[in-house]
């Protein structure tokens, strides 16, 4: 092949270094036009053409998959923020995408705008539509919850889950009025029963709302709509409660109270006492019932209601009653050695509805029987009605397991709940406990007198027993009594007391029972 | 400079596409053309057409060629019904236009580049390497 050099006027070599120059620069669209000669310089020309052309595509190929990549590493990002700010059941905003935009909303109030609102909210009766109906359902519930929450707030308002059937929002622009009427919606939209799967299930929640002042701590301003939330709870189901500095003191207060009944089961501050129940037919004392009482080093003597309450919320119920398990079966075991014997008595003992949940409650009180020596006719169980949740599995396990074994369940403050009625149809009740609310009077007030007479004939007709309450006179044993009401229990006869002179009471007892019958 | 034909005229009049007596397919561009990639397909689908079922040599002669679009080399990529393909040119641009169809891309079938037609055919013929 020869190469021959171009003619004079024939500028394509200088019109080929501008085209490398131009492609060098940048403008990967250059090109230039070969002549009709088609020599090697135009040869030269194709070439360079074809390789520009070639350098575009591939620089528009890499163009596009940068492009691509960017995409896909954009979406990974999203999707790994989901998992970091979102709860995965109900794509609600979790704990951290909160506090993140009450962070926000704080520093836009610094800068002018209105204080936001937090609404902290807890599933009333959550615990049992999971007991009673599974976890699957459970989880049906919360998605539930979610989308009726998203349908009450505005865009501009976070709903999130906390965990569990715990759930906040943070509200912004809104005057106090308009956060309360959104509070309000929210307990209307949650009223209506939902229907999850084959269950229809109907739950409420308790409303804790926090309204910001500027300069809060986003942690602060959750801790108070909390309190407020607790608040609401101690209330009615599906209450709303506006957070007062008061409840900040008072959940301190709680606080400190919950250290020190810590210390207490350990440091031996608590203490039992007894008082009698009375067989209103013959006079004879038939059992007693244990009562708790703490021996505050600077408060004194404490009733169960300043403290059973902070053992519940706290975990520590379950070392309390097992304490006093132990103890009062203790003191029975000693009382059947020497002033009872063989004679009928039972030993009532008051148990919280959480411990009865535990699985290894039943076991517990079994194995305590055992290690005492006392048979299980001696044992009756109370449960207070205001606190049974009805039909969870574990609690009717629980009871079902204590019966077979010869324990006796009693039902405690019968008559001050919604559905008495549906408690004393159940199977597993004994006896049934008239509330003191219901003896008040009894022997002065016509009408309470057919209140009662109705109330113990319900019970008679399901076949159980009762025990009245509170009784504080002679009259009201003797209505009592001409009601049919087999049991009495109250400061006529005896106010609670502690083993030492409690012992004393049933050697008496004893005696005289002795007396009556030689 | 030429006027390189462009694809503003109908397909059929930028390119011929007949069976010589040898069973040779020769296809024929137009010269001075700019080979586009609609070009490029109409082109294979002509050869498609005649070959029917069989698949026979492929003589392209492609002398005069002005240029050959990316597209259209990554079109000649696809197999047809070819089974070896000889590319006929003259000048230096040929040289360079057919070594690029056949460097850039990866031919589906053997291809090579001659600047002579008995040379092209003989190899198309004898499957030997003769150039």
């Amino acid at each position: 092949m020869t190469t021959r050099a171009p003619e004079p006027g024939d500028d394509r070599l200088s019109q080929l270094v501008e085209l490398v120059v131009e492609l060098a620069s940048g403008d990967r669209g250059a090109r230039m036009q070969p002549s009709p000669a088609s020599d090697e310089i135009d040869a030269v020309i194709v070439g360079i053409n074809m390789m520009a052309e070639e350098l575009q595509a591939l620089d528009a190929d890499l163009e596009a998959r940068v492009t691509e990549r960017t995409l896909q590493l954009e979406q990974a990002q999203l999707q790994l923020e989901r998992l970091a700010l979102y709860d995965p059941l109900t794509g609600l905003a979790n704990r951290t995408l909160l506090a993140d935009r009450i962070g926000q909303a704080m520093a836009r109030a610094d800068r002018g705008a209105a204080p936001p609102a937090v609404l902290l909210l807890d599933l009333d009766g959550f615990k049992a539509v999971n007991d009673s109906f599974g976890h699957a359902v459970g989880d049906l519930l919360l998605m539930e919850v979610a989308s009726r929450l998203r349908a009450v707030v505005r865009e501009s308002d976070t709903v999130a889950r906390l965990g569990g059937d715990e759930f906040a929002l943070v509200v912004i622009d809104a005057t106090n009025d308009q956060v309360l009427e959104m509070a309000e919606r929210i307990r209307t939209a949650l009223q209506a029963p939902a229907q999850l799967g084959d269950q229809v299930c109907w739950v409420s929640a308790s409303i804790g709302v926090c309204f910001a002042v500027r300069g809060q701590q986003a942690d602060a301003l959750l801790r108070d709509a909390d309190t407020a939330m607790y608040e609401a709870k101690g209330t009615t189901r599906g209450a709303v409660q506006i957070y007062e500095t008061r409840m900040h003191t008072a959940a301190l207060s709680r606080v400190r109270l919950a250290d020190q009944l810590r210390g207490a089961i350990a440091g031996g501050q608590l203490r039992v006492h007894y008082q009698s129940i009375v067989d209103l037919q013959d006079g004879r004392t038939s059992g007693v019932e244990v009562l708790v009482r703490w021996q505050h080093p600077t408060r004194g003597l404490l009733l169960p209601a300043e403290f059973i309450g902070v053992a519940e919320d706290t975990g520590m119920i379950a070392a309390l009653d097992r304490w006093v398990l132990d103890t009062a079966l203790a003191q029975l075991a000693g009382w059947r050695a020497t002033v009872l014997g063989d004679s009928a008595f039972t030993m009532h003992l008051n148990i919280s509805p959480i411990e009865l949940r535990s699985p290894r409650f039943a076991d517990e009180v079994l194995g305590s029987l055992a290690h005492h020596g006392i048979s299980p006719a001696d044992l009756v169980l109370e449960v207070t009605e205001t606190q049974m949740t009805g039909d969870d599995a574990q609690t009717l396990q629980a009871l079902e397991t204590l019966r077979r074994a010869g324990i006796a369940v009693a039902i405690d403050d019968f008559g001050t709940g919604y559905s008495s009625i549906g408690y004393v149809r159940q199977k597993f009740l004994d006896l049934v406990k008239i509330d003191r609310a219901l003896v008040t009077g009894l022997d002065t007030d016509p009408q309470q007198h057919r209140v009662a007479a109705a109330i113990l004939a319900i019970v008679d007709a399901f076949g159980l027993d009762a025990v009245a309450e509170g009784v504080e006179t002679a009259a009201q044993a003797e209505e009592l009594r001409g009601l049919g009401c087999r049991f009495g229990q109250g400061i006529y006869w005896c106010a609670p007391m502690s083993a030492a002179p409690m012992t004393m009471h049933l050697t008496a007892a004893a005696h005289a029972t002795k007396r009556a019958a030689s | 400079m030429s006027d390189a034909v462009s694809g503003m005229a109908e397909p059929d009049q930028l390119l011929d596409v007949a069976v010589d007596d040898l069973g040779i397919v020769r296809l024929t561009w137009v010269r001075g053309l700019r080979i586009t990639e609609e070009l490029a397909n109409h082109a294979m689908t002509l050869v498609d057409r005649v070959n029917g079922s069989h698949e026979r040599p492929l003589l392209v002669d492609m002398t005069g060629t002005a240029a050959l679009t990316r597209p259209a080399r990554v079109t000649f990529t696809r197999r047809c019904s070819a089974s070896r393909i000889a590319l006929l040119g003259q000048s230096p641009v040929d040289r360079v236009i057919a070594n690029f169809a056949l460097g850039v891309s990866s031919v589906p079938v053997p291809t090579r580049f001659f600047t002579s037609e008995p040379s092209a055919v003989a190899w198309l013929r004898h499957d030997d390497t003769g150039a």
